[in-house]
């Protein structure tokens, strides 16, 4: 008896020692470095130096072209639509599917405008505004139902077909770019009023159109070839190249972690961030970080448990096996 | 005083003291384990939390107006806990497959008869029948450890998936990542299911006495020798003839290595019953 609990005090310590050594193995051998878009994939560029707003038009070609391609899309909400509990807060904008001067779910894309006076006279900036598509989107890797996507092209995209409308990604966005839109979608079939509050909308990169090799319907429609899509490299190195020939300044290339959208603009964007209407619907022009980055090295970790637990166990199985068969030889 | 199997309420009356001495316990489950079933227990609830948090329900239900709970809506921080306690679960479950593997341990695996003899018990629990003999583990744990192992599995496995989409791959296939999340959230019920169940089993008037077991890792001796004298005639050393401190020292034989006490004991618990009590 009195050998059996020697034993046990040794295999304890032996026990402690394999899985602390494992925890210090596996945090070693952890990857530290968040995914990077894909090489081959595709980026957009948007030359602020060449969009004019499209003076004179009623509606910006970009956004008048997007709206058609997405006419549609927002199936028409029940009526009434139901209240979600307890806070009853319904976001509807299918009476107010005109608006174009934001973000809704019927508007993807909007111009905004920057008035700013600088060296004596008043200069005016037009920036298109839509989804950045960024290359680690949390927007779509928290999706708790995975209706939110990258892809490999890119292209952030929703499935409204499985999109509950709780409004996550809208979030964890930094620019709180996906709008809702109460009364449609899955949600009306389970507990409506319980569950979900609609369906998220937004800007697709016309993941249809590049899949058959055209060009999304906004960038097509630009009468000032102020945006550009293209080869992931190439539109890094054009920004690059532009911003360098105007001694400007590039927006979105290490935003959020890296972003498929690159704006390009002979004034900081500092000072574009402070002219701009900001608010819902209308993103701003921070140079933000990508608040998961912090999750990441956990995330690590846990990559590397299994690896941890199978040392562990074979390392206190073989320690065992050794004492048993030392304690055999005393015997 | 030899009692038929199943008949442990008599069994009980020769307990009536305030607390078993240690001279009445013996040892059913060692560190290892209890370490792994708590590791597994408090890592799994966190997760199950932490899990729920991943929905956009938090602020919708007040619950971040709930006092120590304002952080339930930030989704960074209930993801990094849920990381946190992943690391736990998964590094437990795969040290648990491992360990045990090598070391031979099958008494918690299910048997052939196991689904028939359950029913067996079950009519046992409500009177309509006599318990059978039970060994180590009765039936429905053996087949409950089956089922909690397939969802763990599947949580794992869809886990990993889901966090190397997270950290390096966003744009990984689309189906898999559907696969991955729909067959994590479907695991995830059948989880909060089974933990359900598990505290079902405790409620059980005759299952009560192995809490103790999972706590201290010792059961009471005539609990024991009446409801699990299968298990008991091994520790004992009765069915290799010999007596309970041979039986103890083979840990060569999987059923019966009782690994220095760490992890007792498949089959052949050390007697611990300090002869002269406590």
């Amino acid at each position: 008896m009195k050998k059996a609990r020697d034993g046990e005090g040794i295999s304890r310590r032996t026990f402690f020692k394999v899985f602390s050594g494992a925890v210090v193995t596996g945090a070693v051998g952890a990857p530290s470095k968040a995914a990077a878009a894909r090489p081959g994939s595709f980026a957009t560029l948007i030359d602020l130096s060449l969009c004019d707003g499209c003076a004179g038009r009623e509606t910006p070609a970009c956004v008048g072209a997007c709206r058609t391609k997405n006419e549609g899309v927002v199936p028409e909400p029940v009526d009434p639509i139901p209240k979600p509990l307890p806070r009853g807060r319904i976001e509807d904008w299918s009476k107010k599917r005109g608006v174009k001067d934001r973000l809704t779910p019927y508007n993807y894309i909007f111009v905004q405008k920057a008035v700013l006076r600088r060296n004596g006279t008043h200069e005016t900036v037009y920036i298109p505004r839509r989804c950045m598509h960024c290359d680690n989107p949390a927007c779509a890797t928290i999706c708790p139902f995975s209706a939110n996507h990258k892809f490999e092209s890119g292209a952030v995209v929703i499935d409204k077909d499985i999109c509950f409308g709780g409004a996550k990604c809208r979030d964890v966005c930094p620019w709180s770019i996906p709008q809702r839109q109460s009364g449609v979608g899955i949600y009306l079939h389970i507990l409506p009023t319980l569950a979900g509050n609609g369906v998220m909308f937004k800007c697709d990169l016309c993941q249809d159109l590049l899949m058959e090799g055209k060009t999304p319907a906004c960038i097509e429609a630009c009468p000032q070839k102020a945006m550009l899509i293209g080869p992931r490299e190439d539109i890094m190195a054009e920004a690059e190249r532009r911003a360098a020939a105007m001694g400007g300044h590039i927006y979105g290339k290490e935003e959020n972690g890296g972003t498929s959208t690159l704006y390009v603009s002979r004034i900081p964007f500092e000072e574009l961030n402070a002219a701009i209407e900001k608010g819902p619907g209308r993103p701003h022009l921070d140079r933000v970080k990508r608040k998961m980055a912090r999750t990441d090295p956990v995330a690590s970790a846990v990559i590397t448990s299994p690896v941890v637990g199978l040392v562990a166990g074979v390392a206190l199985a073989a320690g065992a096996r050794l004492v048993s068969r030392r304690e055999e030889g005393h015997e | 005083m030899q009692q038929a199997p199943g008949s442990f309420p008599a069994g009980r009356k020769a307990m009536s003291r305030k607390g078993p001495l240690k001279a009445d316990l013996i040892r059913r489950h060692g560190i290892v384990v209890l370490l792994e079933h708590w590791a597994i227990a408090v890592s799994g609830l966190v997760l199950v939390i932490t899990g729920i948090f991943e929905l956009p329900i938090a602020r919708r239900y007040y619950i971040t107006e709930l006092p120590g709970l304002a952080w339930s809506g930030d989704y960074m921080t209930s993801l990094a806990l849920h990381y946190a306690a992943s690391v736990v679960f998964v590094g437990a479950s795969v040290f648990h497959v491992v360990y045990h593997g090598i070391m031979g341990h099958r008494s918690i695996l299910p048997r052939r008869g196991d689904l028939a003899e359950s029913w067996q018990v079950i009519k046992g629990f409500i009177g309509k029948a006599q318990e059978p003999p039970f060994h180590k583990y009765l039936p429905e744990q053996r087949l409950a450890y089956a089922a909690i192992a397939v969802i763990i599995a599947g949580l794992v496995a869809s886990g990993i998936v889901k966090t190397w989409k997270n950290l390096f791959a966003p744009d990984m296939d689309y189906t898999l990542v559907l696969w991955a999340t729909w067959a994590h959230n479907l695991f995830f019920v059948l989880f909060v299911l089974a933990f359900f169940a598990h505290m079902a089993a405790i409620v059980i008037k005759p299952n009560r006495p192995l809490i103790r077991a999972i706590f201290t890792g010792r059961v009471r001796r005539d609990y024991a020798e009446h409801r699990h004298p299968l298990w008991f005639a091994e520790i004992m050393g009765e069915r290799g003839g010999g007596t309970g401190e041979q039986a103890g020292a083979s840990p060569e034989d999987g059923e019966k290595g009782d690994n220095f006490g760490l992890d007792a004991q498949e089959g052949n618990g050390e007697p611990a019953h300090d002869k002269g009590g406590s």
